[in-house]
């Protein structure tokens, strides 16, 4: 076992390349592992400064109890207390909005915002505001505003400063407890925050404040960093579960690496074949020479994933000193050895498995193989009956799990409907599939080289010499591709779902925010008159409607509804409604469109009346949700008259006329000035929902996207590797073909065109897989969502798949393309 | 029987391929090896000629330089009058396509193509079509009409070697060079293929140029040109296996 070993290890010893290139994929796989570990913890560690409000230098946090203003001296005196800080905030209107005001010290070390602007509000009726409240509401520093306070005398309120707080909602101001108090009468004070003296005693210093703070209700304490942990944990449980789902992705990637491990191993050893068989015919044992092969394949799971580690250290650790460059701060990694050791055992357990099947088939050559000159290389062809069978039971179980979520698909708004276990059955159905894949892969490449390879049949030789080259070996190509294919099925799985999910909150977003602003007064009531004139006259906004909405209509056996007449020409947008039957355009007096949740079906007679007059519609249309302003029934005009309705708008929609958070700034500002200060009318920016909406699942989408490029990654990594060694295997092929005259550039073609198809195959296996299961998925969940097909965005992924694997074949190909003839035609 | 070999001058014209002054050298400093030490030698148009010499006396190294596989170190490789001696890899590739057939003695047909596609390779590869009627010809010639959908792991080693001299005839090349055609076959096999390179010259008018360390096969030439350590060390006209052999232990005892 020794001597095999050593000879075999010599061997690779003197071609270091080629154990690097079959350690690569483990290698890749135990970097992203690590990687994972240490962003887990930059993420933890910077989440607990970056998401919890209070500040690092809080020692004691006061919840609940009663706390005066006198409290508050009193607990300042208490020996060990360095500070105390009271949070409270309070709202007040403010124009056609609302402005809260927040305490804050407003320097030291329990300050959460930074002064940019004028200075911090020493004396009371003094605010500093933040960024954006300064553009949204027109607050620059030297201006005043006007307060009511509930029980108390008017007064007003004067800017002196800009800050900068955490998270800048747009209306918020800062001051001190008695300015609040002043502003809004209410001055209830939250929380209190406690820095000590160091080394002051927590505990008595907590006994001293709790007879001082105890209310109706007892004061609740917990220490600064217990309540920043409770902070980031609330804040974090997205981070915590987004870690969950990116281990997921993680064990995809470490499953894909394990799987081109085990095709570059069958390589290798297929290269080895005569040597093998010399061995044997020497006297080696059968299950020596395996145990020889498999302990090679641990050593190098063991360098591979040492250098993983190592790689992932050596990225981990300059980064956050690298991102403060850009002005973001983040904790470092640390050393996390019990994860750096588990992810070298993880590594060699991987590459021991994969070397397993390829090492005993190997081990099982005839010795009679050494003495056979002319080696051909005998890739094998096709698959034997047992993988065939196995294959085939996969895909039959997973069509049929397939088959029963198909079944059980939730009709609309079905109520207590399974979507987790669904989903779950999706997830384990599209497992089984992926198994019958690399079972049946082989069988599967010929059909679609077949027809993907058309058209490179027609380029010329070096496209019909590469064609052949794939399908010369259709296990290679088949191990390869099911990688590339596991990428792909990602990818189109997330662009897919990710789509549908986008139109789905897209038309949510036209039913509930047609336009970018929204200007109503009290339920019912109408606009001043000729503020709709007004709007429409100002050049910030453009397509201003105006429009009725009447409350507690009865539509049907519906009561408490409320219907609108809003003209859906007017507004572009209502044209991505999510209409179930019927058309919108079918509106007309007489005729209406209703919400889907009423269960009425197009062509229905329904009547629909408001204190005491009705009027009876034929249902034009019916959407998937609500009607538009979350409305439940949209009419025509004429007969929102007839129940009784007053000709005067009730409301205006308008959007911004140029883009962007300037254009949507003045925008307000113009609809604020035309609506006033005073009246009870406000000014909703319904844009600024749409857009949180629209980043939080791109977010999602880019984050997903990117743990998927780690399989697609490894899957490169992979073709690479494979288009590598099926280089070197055929060195003598190269030199024939360059010995007959195909010219250094055909040769290079011929073997980046090689790597393309392995692409090309598991692309169009992975969209053929992909998209079904998204399908799926996305009926499964429950969600009413449409099923959608981003055709461009997966060509998009297509092509780059396919021009990143042509890539990978650059260098192995460049490389054969040096060697001479006579050298290539001269090797073993 | 034996004569000195005359000088190229006034056979050149009649060559199809010739070195003139060839030097080939392996290596640098103390470990080089002059694998061909000023090798001048004309191959005449439409003859069958065989190189001979001991391992190691560059019998490999002068075919490699003669067909545009290698590069000599100094000296010419004049082909047709074109010397490709000082032509880029370009050049020689067009050279090896056009007007250069090769049979190897591991016969290195491409797995994954059938007979009749590796036939047509180097057509294919510069783009040629093949002329039908001479392309049946010499599939009926050679035997091969029933195994022209075959891959060459389903044929004998024979049947592949033929291929290959289809292969290499297919394109009417100016010269065809054999490297131990013979090496892997059978003698019954090898005695076919020798046959048939002879009945190509005979018959086709197919320069051939063969190398070979077996007088029986060498016999089959026209002439055999003898080499030894990198030197022109005679030759043989019209030669059987006895004056082959005769001129091979002449060698050895030369030395």
């Amino acid at each position: 076992m020794n001597t095999i070993l050593r000879t075999q290890l010599a061997g690779a010893g003197k071609r270091p390349a080629r154990m690097l290139l079959t350690g690569l994929a483990v290698l890749v796989a135990s970097f992203v592992v690590y990687a994972t570990v240490l962003a887990q913890q930059i993420t933890e560690r910077s989440v607990l400064n970056g998401l919890s409000g209070t500040p690092e230098a809080t020692d004691l946090v006061v919840r609940g109890g009663e706390v005066t203003t006198g409290d508050l001296t009193a607990i300042g005196r208490l020996p060990g207390v360095a500070e105390t800080v009271a949070r409270a905030e309070n709202g007040i209107p403010l124009g056609a909005g609302y402005l809260v005001i927040a305490t804050d010290p407003g320097s030291g070390p329990l300050s959460t915002v930074k002064v940019t602007e004028g200075r911090f509000p020493a004396a009371t009726g003094e605010v500093a505001v933040t960024p954006r409240t300064v553009e949204r509401m027109d607050l620059p520093v030297g201006s005043t505003i006007p307060v009511k306070p509930e029980g108390g005398k008017p007064g007003t309120l004067t800017v002196v400063g800009v800050v900068q707080p955490r998270d800048d909602v747009g209306f918020l101001a800062y001051g001190s407890l008695d300015t609040l108090d002043a502003a809004t009468g209410h001055a209830f004070i939250d929380r209190l925050e406690v820095r000590l003296d160091p080394g002051a005693d927590a505990r008595a210093v907590r006994d001293g404040i709790a007879p001082l703070v105890a209310g109706e209700s007892p004061a609740e304490f917990v220490t600064g960093s217990e309540a920043r942990h409770e902070e980031a944990r609330a804040a974090a449980a997205e981070v915590e579960q987004l870690f969950i789902v990116v281990r997921v992705f993680v064990a995809v990637a470490v499953a894909a690496a394990g799987l081109i491990a085990a095709s570059t191993f069958r390589i290798v050893f297929a290269q080895r074949m005569r040597q093998l068989a010399l061995l044997r015919a020497v006297g080696a044992g059968r299950g020596a020479l395996a145990r020889a092969l498999a302990a090679e394949g641990a050593l190098t799971g063991l360098l591979a994933g040492t250098t993983g580690v190592l790689g992932a250290l050596a990225l981990g650790h300059p980064l956050p000193p690298a991102v403060s460059l850009f002005g973001l701060e983040l904790s470092g990694p640390g050393l996390p050895l019990i994860e750096a050791a588990g992810t070298v055992l993880l590594a060699v357990v991987i590459t021991v498995l994969a070397v397993l099947a390829p090492a005993f088939s190997a081990a099982r050559v005839a010795p009679l193989e050494a003495l056979r000159s002319a080696a051909t290389s005998g890739a094998k062809q096709g698959i034997g009956w047992f993988r065939a069978v196995v294959g085939l039971l996969f895909a039959v179980a997973a069509a049929g799990m397939a088959g029963l979520v198909w079944r059980n698909l939730p009709a609309p708004d079905e109520q207590d409907y399974p979507a987790e276990t669904m989903m779950l059955s999706v997830v384990g159905s599209g497992f089984l599939a992926f198994i019958a894949l690399i079972a049946l892969g082989p069988v599967l490449v010929r059909p679609i080289l077949a027809i993907a390879g058309r058209p490179l049949r027609m380029l010329g030789p070096v496209g019909r010499l590469a064609v052949g080259g794939v399908g010369g070996s259709t296990r290679r190509a088949a191990a390869v591709s099911v990688v590339v294919a596991l990428g792909v099925t990602l990818i189109t799985g997330v662009l897919v779902g990710g789509d549908s999910i986008r139109v789905l909150a897209n038309r949510e977003a036209v039913a509930s925010a047609p336009a970018d602003f929204q200007v109503e007064g009290a339920p019912g009531s109408a606009l001043p008159a000729g503020l709709a004139d007004r709007a429409a006259r100002s050049p910030e906004v453009t397509r201003v409607v105006a429009y009725r909405r009447v409350p507690e209509v009865k539509v049907g056996d519906m009561e408490g509804g409320t219907a609108t007449d809003l003209s859906t020409a007017a507004l572009p947008r209502l044209s991505e409604l999510d209409v179930r039957s019927g058309s919108v355009a079918g509106l007309a007096p007489g005729r209406a469109v209703a919400a889907g949740y009423l269960e009425l079906r197009t062509g229905d007679q329904v009547t629909v009346s408001a204190k005491g007059k009705q009027v009876r519609v034929t249902i034009a249309a019916v959407l998937g949700g609500s009607t538009p302003l979350r409305t439940e029934i949209l009419l025509d005009p004429a007969d929102l008259t007839a129940l009784g309705a007053p000709v005067a708008p009730t409301g205006v929609l308008a959007d911004a006329a140029t883009a962007g958070e300037d254009g949507r700034t003045s925008a307000l500002r113009a609809l604020q000035g035309v609506t006033g200060a005073g009246s009870d009318v406000r000014v909703e920016v319904l844009a600024d929902q749409r857009d949180q909406v629209d980043s939080a699942l791109a977010v999602l989408m880019t984050i997903a996207l990117a743990l998927i490029s780690l399989t697609v990654l490894i899957a490169i990594v992979g073709v690479g590797a494979t288009t590598a060694l099926s280089v070197v295997e055929r060195a003598r092929e190269s030199g024939l073909l360059r010995a007959v005259g195909m010219s250094r550039g055909g040769l290079r073609g011929m073997l980046t065109t090689e790597s393309a198809l392995y692409g090309l195959i598991g692309a169009v296996l992975g969209v053929a897989l992909g998209v079904p299961y998204a399908w799926l998925a996305v009926s499964a969940i429950g969600l009413n969502a449409p099923l959608t097909l981003p055709v461009w965005q997966l060509v998009a992924v297509f092509v780059l798949l396919v021009a990143l694997t042509a890539l990978a074949g650059v260098m192995p190909a460049r490389k054969a393309a040096r060697v001479s003839p006579v050298t290539a035609l001269g090797t073993d | 029987m034996q004569r000195q070999s005359s000088p190229v001058t006034g056979r050149e014209s009649q060559a199809a391929v010739a070195a003139v002054g060839l030097v080939k050298v392996y290596g640098a400093g103390d470990t080089a090896v002059r694998a061909l030490d000023g090798v001048t030698v004309g191959f005449e148009r439409g003859r069958f000629t065989a190189i001979m010499g001991p391992s190691g006396s560059g019998k490999s190294t002068l075919m490699h330089c003669l067909a545009g596989l290698d590069t000599a170190t100094s000296g010419q490789v004049l082909l047709g009058g074109t010397d490709l001696s000082t032509q880029p890899d370009r050049v020689l590739t067009k050279a090896r396509r056009e007007r250069i057939g090769f049979v190897f003695q591991s016969f290195n047909l491409l797995p994954q193509l059938t007979a009749a596609a590796n036939i047509t390779l180097p057509l294919d590869l510069a783009g040629r079509k093949p002329e039908p009627e001479f392309q049946d010809r010499l599939i009926t010639t050679l035997g091969l009409s029933g195994r022209l959908g075959h891959l060459p792991a389903e044929l004998s080693g024979g049947q592949q070697q033929r291929i290959a001299l289809a292969r290499a005839l297919v394109s009417r090349p100016e010269v065809v060079f054999a490297d131990e055609p013979t090496g892997n076959l059978d003698s019954r096999s090898g005695a076919e293929v020798l046959g048939l390179l002879r009945d190509s010259a005979r018959n086709l008018g197919q320069t051939i140029v063969m190398v070979t360390h077996d007088p029986g096969a060498a016999a089959y030439a026209d002439r055999v040109v003898m080499l030894a350590d990198g030197r022109l060390a005679g030759e043989v006209h019209d030669p059987d296996i006895a004056s082959v052999t005769d001129a091979l232990q002449n060698l050895a005892a030369g030395r």
